[in-house]
């Protein structure tokens, strides 16, 4: 395996069984992902993008093939073990934000470095960076309903941001936003990638992934472009890889 | 320590999230408590009376001669179907009254008793089933009481069979109503048809068991017998210094033994009575109202825990997705499963606490309106805080190993 690779998925398949049938939701998706790339994975629905989240988040494991973040292959490891491994290694964002709704954005932030351990000083201080980064210095102790759209995904991206992870990992992160507010959100992300994170975005709006420098499109399961952002996304030319 | 801190801080996560779920619930929350609260009230309302008569009970057979054996033909209490060899006995008389002063080394003091009911009248005044005491000087050493005017009964009062009476409180009432105390001494009455002179008067000394003590006049035993005869048995009460009871039952038995000639091997023909065999059936009493109290707890702790559950089922239900977004940011199951039980045990905890504290007002109206007491001990409320904190654990449980055990995927997804 290439040592320089972050993320590293070879044959992952999973399958789920509905009823007495199985349904292939990833057949074989193999592709690597550098340190400090940023890429989008599209797909229709139904493509298995969700699922490739999932597997990509520790969230859920293969049933063939291997994964490895980091160095780490997630096979066999314990329920536990996923969990830790999802708060060191993996920074989520939701379409739907998913903030807790009486917490305010600063205890939102907080979370991740509870389950981490982490003394509350310091919890305080890497959580009032995060907000900071994310240009909500002054909004730190509004809680979500007090705050608009773009201002809750900024709140989600500093909680995915405040331990550090080594992937961001966004589903449809522009999905619940208004287009001017999504092209900030989209700028927020430019950004975190020029500051040197690596960032994953699961989306099925070609506009987005055509801001991606790299774009990957799965279909039925498989991975059946992988290439530019623009050329991936817009011209949805499927350019078949070599497995 | 990383972990430590860890454990810490998810649980104090587990609380505050706990505190906002049921502030935000509050209607809810209370409803859920009901049960809890309702059931322990009822075990606190009743521990609390119990105790509380215990307690007074203790107190008042404390004062009537804690430290005094009965040297007696029967055994007090005696709830088996022995009585027809008790009444075979020999009588206790003179004789063993004698041995006990001459020979007890042990025994600070002892006097006989008897007693029968009998007319007791001044002029135009008669009370009908008096009780009268014939005693002799150390009646008053063996718990017999105190003498608040005059003087009691002395030892050639005994010895002469003189006929004078030292009067109860209700009977000095109820003779000469409203009069000094000082002015009754010396005056007579008749007990039993005979001219008695009034030399002292009884400190009040309320009710044991339900019974007046006050209701009495208390004369020599030489007197006693002349009027109602001297053959029937008589009960010696005998005081022992505080501490040496035991030490004075095996002298009393030594002594007893000789004086009425039991062969070696036989069994004791009389008993040794203690007022402590009272609080003993008293506590046989009061031990089964326990358990009905405790029963009866338990199965509201049972409902009040049901209810618990269901409430902790739908907080489960409605917050999936949080548990979703809570295990995608790296909480483990076991972060889910203490986080819900810490909420099931404050919902309890808190029913619990509303419960003791109205458990123990109830104690109190009752001790105010009615003659039981009521203690209020730490015991009780610790048993109540306990009871339902224990209960919000078993029946969160539950609840709390489903919301732990859900698929991350599942509870994201879910709307």
């Amino acid at each position: 395996m290439s040592g320089g690779s972050l993320l590293s998925l070879s044959g992952i398949t999973r399958v789920y069984r509905v009823g007495s049938e199985a349904v292939r939701a990833l057949d074989g998706v193999t592709f690597e992902v550098g340190r400090g790339e940023w890429l989008a994975v599209v797909g229709q629905s139904g493509s298995g993008k969700s699922t490739l989240m999932n597997v990509l988040g520790c969230l859920d494991t293969p049933t063939a093939g291997t994964y490895r973040i980091n160095g780490s292959d997630v096979r066999g490891l314990s329920d536990d073990a996923l969990a830790d491994l999802r708060n060191r290694e993996i920074g989520f964002v939701f379409q739907t934000f998913q903030l807790l709704p009486r917490s305010t954005a600063l205890a939102n932030v907080e979370l991740p470095l509870v389950y981490r351990g982490l003394p509350r000083h310091e919890r305080r201080a890497r959580a009032e960076g995060a907000l900071q980064a994310v240009g909500l210095a002054d909004r730190m102790h509004h809680r979500p309903n007090e705050l608009s759209g773009g201002q809750r995904q900024r709140v989600a991206i500093a909680r995915a941001l405040v331990g550090e992870p080594s992937l961001l990992l966004a589903d449809e992160p522009t999905g619940n936003l208004d287009s001017a507010t999504g092209d900030e959100i989209v700028r927020l992300f430019a950004e975190l990638h020029g500051r040197g994170h690596t960032i994953l975005l699961v989306t099925h709006e070609p506009r987005l992934a055509a801001r991606c420098p790299r774009a990957i499109r799965l279909s039925d399961g498989r991975v059946v472009a992988d290439g530019a952002g623009r050329e991936v996304a817009l011209l949805g030319a499927p350019q078949v890889v070599s497995a | 320590m990383r972990r430590m801190r860890r454990a810490g801080a998810e649980l104090l996560e587990g609380l505050r999230i706990a505190l906002a779920a049921l502030a935000g619930h509050r209607l809810r929350t209370f409803l859920t408590t009901l049960g809890i609260v309702i059931g322990v009230m009822t075990v606190i309302a009743i521990v609390a009376v119990i105790q509380g008569l215990d307690r007074s009970f203790e107190a008042q057979i404390q004062s009537f001669g804690a430290h005094t054996l009965y040297v007696d033909k029967w055994k007090w209490l005696n709830l088996s179907g022995d009585w027809w060899m008790l009444r075979n006995r020999k009588p206790i008389g003179n004789r063993e009254l004698a041995a006990i002063t001459r020979e007890s080394r042990v025994a600070v003091a002892a006097a006989p008793m008897t007693w029968s009911r009998s007319t007791v009248s001044r002029g135009a005044k008669e009370l009908t089933s008096v009780q009268v005491n014939g005693t002799s000087s150390e009646y008053l050493a063996t718990g017999g009481g105190s003498v608040r005017d005059g003087r009691f009964l002395a030892e050639t009062d005994v010895d002469l069979a003189r006929p004078v009476v030292v009067v109860g409180a209700d009977v000095a009432d109820q003779l000469f109503p409203g009069a000094a105390p000082a002015t009754v001494i010396g005056e007579r009455i008749l007990v039993a048809g005979r001219p008695f002179t009034v030399v002292g008067l009884l400190d009040r000394r309320g009710r044991l068991l339900g019974m007046a003590m006050d209701n009495n006049v208390v004369m020599p035993y030489t007197a006693f017998q002349r009027i109602f005869g001297g053959k029937r048995s008589i009960t010696v009460a005998v005081a022992a210094p505080p501490g040496r009871l035991a030490e004075l039952e095996d002298e009393l038995t030594g002594i007893l033994r000789r004086v009425r000639q039991v062969p070696p091997g036989k069994p004791d023909d009389f008993t040794l009575n203690r007022q402590e065999q009272f609080l003993k059936v008293y506590q046989g009493l009061t031990g089964a109202l326990y358990g009905v109290a405790v029963g009866v707890g338990l199965i509201t702790l049972v409902v009040g825990g049901i209810g618990i559950m269901n409430v902790m089922m739908v907080s489960v239900h409605e917050r999936t997705r949080e548990i979703g977004v809570r295990r995608a940011l790296g909480a483990r199951r076991s972060t889910i499963l203490v986080q819900f039980l810490v909420e099931a045990a404050l919902v309890s905890a808190a029913g619990g606490a509303i419960g003791t504290a109205l458990g123990l007002g109830a104690a109190q109206l009752v001790a105010l309106l009615s003659p039981l007491a009521a203690a209020a001990t730490p015991s009780a409320v610790g048993l109540g805080l306990g009871f339902s904190t224990v209960t919000g654990l078993v029946f969160g449980a539950w609840p709390a190993w489903r919301a732990a055990h859900l698929d991350p995927v599942e509870a994201l997804r879910w709307e």
